[in-house]
């Protein structure tokens, strides 16, 4: 199977990641029969809390042992106690008390991911870097679609995603502070090619293949203008040689939805909570493209 | 709980009940027995629909015409169309929701659910697909920027070189909202306020008239 491993990366907060990581993760299993696994990279673990009552999710992290720590902590301790079939949870349980969308698979993160960044100096770059695609690497390869749910930072458990990844994906906010962000994470994410390459051989060097914006307003002139010079400076790096000429701003934007933000309260992607929302249609859309995209059809 | 739990479940009860199936006996076990002898009738029931609809593509043919696409880009046209294409048949419904069910029916009595999921598909990719404005568009921003960065005597000498059409090009390709009644001195206002916040907000772009403040102030 032919994965592709995706890094949702901004490293401003409140632009909308977890929500597209888990409604696109969603769309692609039950709509397009994708099998898809979502990793949970943030110590905030919103994308697990998102998909797991949290009871369950507790019981399932306790000590961080059945999380993305583990792989961390093994890394920073020498050891290998993560084991990739206890950890993973597969499919979402919904108030039938059985689970829905077999295929969309969750590895959840744990609060003892904020550990990992006072102690990651332990260990040398190039092995910081590498931790996750070690750990990872040969079951990403079961999956269609591998979507890494990074934390609002640049620092180590960001970088490990990106190394991994084969592009990333940046979503976005219309405004100028997001606008200003974007510029900033463009251009470490090529610094982060360079420093990445030599230990990438043959495999793609990080790059940001597509844009997705979120919490899009039609009123007024203030979100088309604010979309308009996000094009204008992507226009720009690319011009620079920063970003590739390949990224995509992907379309449609996802609105303001509420129910998008009620679905996080029942524990479900908006797919199964509210199948016949704005938010549902707007993710189904944007996943038809997204497939459009890495899959080239269009 | 998951599927998979429900069958190690199932399993480990019929070899416990296997195993003492010789000794149960009493009315309040017959009785719990029984009801769960009906409760996997129903459950084996249900489980042969799904898996037949499922291997048919039947199921996902249903699951996509309830989606939320379905709900935003489906027609009864495109459904006619669809019915034309896979089966050669033609619908009689005329709303949708019969039409939808109309749909199912005559796919299924052709058999070709995997088609009509294929059609549905194409449907839904088409409706998405976004023309990128090509070069025009381009050329239209790159423009605005421009514009953003001439001082006031430089934009005043280049907007009146334009007409108003294209004015309302360059306005529209770059997200300013305006009415039949926007009138040219508004649209021009408009254009420059911004068309100069684009030049200060994008990499490279800063107004003339900024930079020059700049050096002037760092003097």
């Amino acid at each position: 199977m032919s994965s592709k491993v995706l890094a949702f990366i901004n490293f401003k907060g409140g632009v909308g990641k977890t929500a597209t990581v888990v409604n696109i993760g969603a769309t692609l299993a039950k709509l397009h029969e994708k099998k898809v696994l979502i990793v949970d990279l943030d110590p905030q673990s919103n994308s697990s809390l998102w998909l797991m009552r949290p009871d369950r999710w507790r019981e399932h992290v306790a000590r961080g042992r059945r999380s993305t720590f583990q792989i961390f902590d093994d890394a920073l301790q020498g050891k290998t106690r993560f084991n990739f079939d206890e950890a993973v949870v597969k499919g979402v349980e919904t108030w039938t008390g059985f689970t829905d969308l077999p295929r969309l698979h969750l590895l959840p993160a744990a609060v003892e991911l904020l550990r990992v960044e006072d102690r990651i100096h332990e260990l040398r770059a190039p092995v910081i870097y590498q931790i996750l695609d070690s750990a990872l690497g040969t079951q990403f390869k079961q999956y269609d679609y591998v979507l890494l749910d990074c934390p609002p930072n640049l620092y180590s458990t960001t970088k490990a995603g990106i190394f991994s990844a084969d592009s990333c994906i940046v979503p976005y906010v219309p405004d100028y502070l997001s606008l200003s962000g974007f510029q900033v994470l463009a251009e470490q994410i090529a610094e982060m090619r360079e420093k990445f390459a030599p230990y990438l051989p043959g495999r793609r060097k990080p790059n940001i293949a597509a844009l997705i914006v979120s919490h899009y307003r039609q009123t007024g002139n203030v979100f088309r203008l604010a979309v308009n010079e996000l094009e204008l400076s992507m226009a720009a790096l690319r011009a620079e040689g920063v970003l590739s000429d390949q990224a995509v701003l992907l379309q449609p934007y996802i609105r303001h939805c509420v129910r998008v933000a009620e679905s996080t309260s029942e524990h479900l992607p908006v797919i199964l909570y509210a199948p016949g929302s704005i938010g549902a249609q707007d993710y189904a859309d944007l996943t038809q493209r997204f497939v459009d995209l890495f899959e080239r059809k269009k | 709980m998951n599927y998979s739990d429900l069958a190690t479940r199932l399993s480990q009860l019929g070899e416990r009940l296997g195993r003492h199936s010789e000794k149960l006996e009493g009315e309040n076990l017959g009785r719990s027995a029984g009801k769960l002898a009906s409760q996997i009738d129903h459950f084996e029931e249900q489980l042969e629909s799904y898996l037949a609809s499922r291997k048919s593509g039947e199921l996902l043919l249903e699951s996509l015409l309830r989606s939320p696409a379905s709900k935003r880009h489906l027609t009864i046209a495109q459904l006619k169309h669809g019915v034309r294409e896979t089966c050669g048949k033609r619908m009689k419904s005329e709303d949708l929701a019969a039409a939808k069910r109309e749909f199912i029916e005559l796919v299924r009595g052709a058999g070709k659910q995997d088609q009509a999921v294929e059609f549905l598909k194409g449907v839904f990719a088409e409706a998405v697909h976004v023309e990128s404005g090509g070069k025009d568009k381009t050329l239209l921003q790159r423009e605005f920027i421009h514009l953003g960065q001439l001082l006031d005597e430089e934009f005043a000498v280049e907007i009146a070189s334009r007409t108003f059409a294209e004015l309302r090009r360059v306005a529209a390709v770059n997200g300013i909202r305006f009415t039949d009644k926007t009138n040219r001195e508004r649209l021009t206002t408009l254009i420059r306020r911004y068309a100069q916040r684009a030049a200060l907000n994008v990499p490279g772009g800063v107004p003339k008239a900024i930079g020059r403040a700049k050096v002037i102030g760092s003097n």
